[in-house]
């Protein structure tokens, strides 16, 4: 292949990886703005859901909706805290690494199984793991506490420093979503044009030479180590590793907030989940109703809104953004944006 | 011995809910390409609607099991027509509606009824017994309605026009609309069809079992189970499958305990999934 001049190419990363991680780089500012108990746990909660919904993100590239977030997130979050409460580990690059790198492992015999399955095959199968996960977890009691959980996670020390307070603990929550974002962009990006073609097509890349199963493959173990991400994220603000933190319901809210946001881009990711975590919260002044609330906001949003929040925004500002240039122009912008339900 | 034969007992009994559950959760996949999240809601809402009838209004049981089911039908087809009949050939479109719609369901429950599971009984009390076995009247009376019902569907859709339809419309959407078959009155009478089942096992099972409002959770996993054992969109298959899972669950309890039953059958599935994808009885996978 012909490569083109330097200033023709395309940029590595495009805007929204880079409104993406600018936005993430600014969470770091919250803890000096504010010790608003109630913003900094919004802000915790807020990051971790989108690390998690990002396991989603990546598969999403390829056409493939996985319901196995939780299990990954477990397996994470679990390993961190068996590393730290029975081995004394506490040291935050340590933990995350071995977070990352077990879930990761983990998914590359699993990935193996299940990823020569499809559609509605492959949402099938990665409810079940989530599920058997659950089931493990309460089964395998001396090694995961059983339905205790673990208990009793020390603070997690960067440098040596220990970060025991709430606006600590969002600083480690930063830090591992933007390595989560970070390594979520680059896999996307690097490999944009084989995720695009198995999505489109995967039967088809594979006669054109294509070896689908390395990227498949690939993806799944990335996505499995980010979710480890988010999982040790969660478990460092709970200081708990329990089954309830990774129930398989959960999974549908990690993937609400990755279509609801946008599944197009990874800006999308992190709106969905900051929209729709904030939702909760203002759902949550309603009590009981706020399950339903938040069901109904999801169906009217697939409705009304095919491409998520992101295809609703880019609709909007290529509506009114471009007021002068050709009327035609806009109306097929228009029209293919929301067209395809 | 005895206890050999009383747990196969019990797991037919459970096989017959399971097989009415998947029924209705392979006909939606079957005929619409739609895998219904809301499938554990229609389930619960049959329970409370028949409670509210029999416990509150005071109609007679089989009555109410009726109107459970009557109502059921009359929400799916009103769901299918208005929501998901708009986004039915996006199939992250569907998974998101009808998730939502589940939510929506037991919210709704939770507030009309509050959360305490409340005091439903099967009518019939009493128990059978032939030397060490037992069996309780109303497992029997379930048992028996659960067949009639399967037997049913097997001749609506095998041995009506609608049921050759319907069939057609699984097999090959695009033929079977050109050839004349009206999907915009198929697919919602094969969702009402679906959910009028999910109602009907609620309606039944729950005085036995358990009711309340998040009972509809576990009802999902099961469908799930028993769908990719038999086969994704195969009728024979559910059936089939609905009894094994029946069958391995309710041995793995008695003789394991714990959720060990429910692991195995998980393990299984995962295994069966693996070596072959199209589930037991399936054909081939279909793209949805």
């Amino acid at each position: 292949m012909k490569e083109l001049p330097a200033s023709e190419r395309a940029p590595f990363f495009g805007t929204y990886e880079k409104v993406t991680l600018g936005l993430l780089l600014l969470a770091f500012a919250v803890p000096f703005l504010t010790r608003n108990p109630q913003i900094l746990s919004q802000s915790n909660l807020i990051l971790i859901a989108a690390t998690a919904a990002l396991g989603v993100y990546i598969m999403l590239r390829m056409d493939l909706m996985s319901f196995a977030v939780p299990a990954f997130m477990a397996v994470g979050g679990y390993t961190v805290a068996m590393l730290g409460i029975r081995s004394g580990v506490t040291d935050v690059f340590a933990l995350a690494a071995a977070a990352f790198l077990v879930s990761a492992l983990c998914a590359v015999p699993l990935g193996w199984m299940i990823l020569r399955l499809k559609g509605v095959y492959f949402v099938l199968v990665t409810f079940v793991l989530t599920e058997i996960c659950q089931l493990l977890l309460f089964e395998a009691g001396p090694l995961t506490g059983g339905s205790n959980g673990l208990v009793g996670m020390p603070s997690v020390t960067v440098f040596g420093y220990e970060m025991y307070d709430n606006s600590h603990v969002l600083m480690i929550t930063a830090g591992l979503a933007f390595v989560g974002f970070l390594i979520a962009a680059v896999l996307t990006r690097a490999l944009r044009y084989e995720f695009a073609a198995i999505e489109k097509n995967d039967v088809l890349a594979e006669s054109l030479g294509l070896a689908c199963w390395k990227y498949k493959a690939l993806a799944f173990s990335v996505a499995a180590g980010v979710s480890g991400l988010a999982g040790f994220a969660l478990v460092n603000m709970l200081l708990t590793a329990h089954p309830t933190s990774f129930s398989p319901l959960s999974s549908v809210n990690y993937i609400t907030y990755a279509i609801v946001g946008g599944k197009g881009s990874i800006l999308g990711t992190l709106i969905g989940a900051a929209i729709l975590v904030s939702a909760t919260e203002f759902f949550a002044l309603r009590g009981e109703l706020s399950p339903g609330l938040y069901g109904l906001l999801i169906i009217v949003m697939t409705l009304v809104a095919p491409g998520g929040i992101m295809g609703l925004a880019e609709n909007f500002f290529r509506r009114f953004g471009k007021r002068d240039s050709k009327a035609l122009e806009t109306k097929v912008a228009v029209q293919s944006g929301s067209g395809h339900s | 011995m005895e206890g050999l034969i009383a747990t196969g007992l019990i797991g037919i009994s459970l096989g017959s809910q399971y097989a009415l559950l998947a029924l209705g959760f392979t006909l939606i996949f079957g005929i619409l390409g739609v895998v219904n999240f809301a499938h554990g809601g229609f389930y619960v809402m049959g329970g409370y609607v028949a409670y509210f009838c029999a416990a509150i209004i005071g109609l007679p049981y089989p009555l109410a099991v009726l109107v459970a089911v009557a109502s059921t039908a009359a929400l799916g087809w009103l769901f299918e027509v208005f929501i998901l009949e708009r986004v039915i050939n996006d199939h992250q479109a569907t998974l998101m509606v009808t998730m939502g719609f589940y939510l929506v369901i037991a919210t709704a429950i939770l507030v009309i009824f509050g959360a305490e599971s409340p005091q439903f009984d099967f009518p019939l009390q009493g128990v059978w017994r032939a030397g060490a076995i037992y069996i309780p009247y109303a497992n029997m009376v379930v048992l028996g309605v659960c067949l009639a019902a399967i037997v049913g569907v097997y001749w609506l859709v095998y041995r009506t026009n609608v049921g050759r339809s319907m069939r057609a419309m699984a097999e090959d959407r695009p033929v079977a609309s050109a050839l004349g078959m009206r999907t915009k009155m198929l697919f919602p009478f094969a969702f009402s069809l679906a959910t009028g089942l999910a109602g009907l096992t609620g309606a039944l099972v729950t005085p036995i079992l358990a009711l309340a409002p998040h009972v509809g959770d576990p009802v999902l996993a099961f469908s799930f189970l028993t769908v990719i054992l038999g086969g994704l969109g195969s009728v024979s298959g559910a059936t089939l499958a609905a009894f094994l899972v029946g069958l391995i669950e309710a041995y793995a309890a008695v003789y394991f305990g714990g959720s060990k039953g429910a692991l195995i059958l998980f393990v299984l599935v995962l295994v069966i999934l693996v070596l072959r994808p199209q589930g037991l009885l399936g054909k081939e996978a279909r793209r949805a």
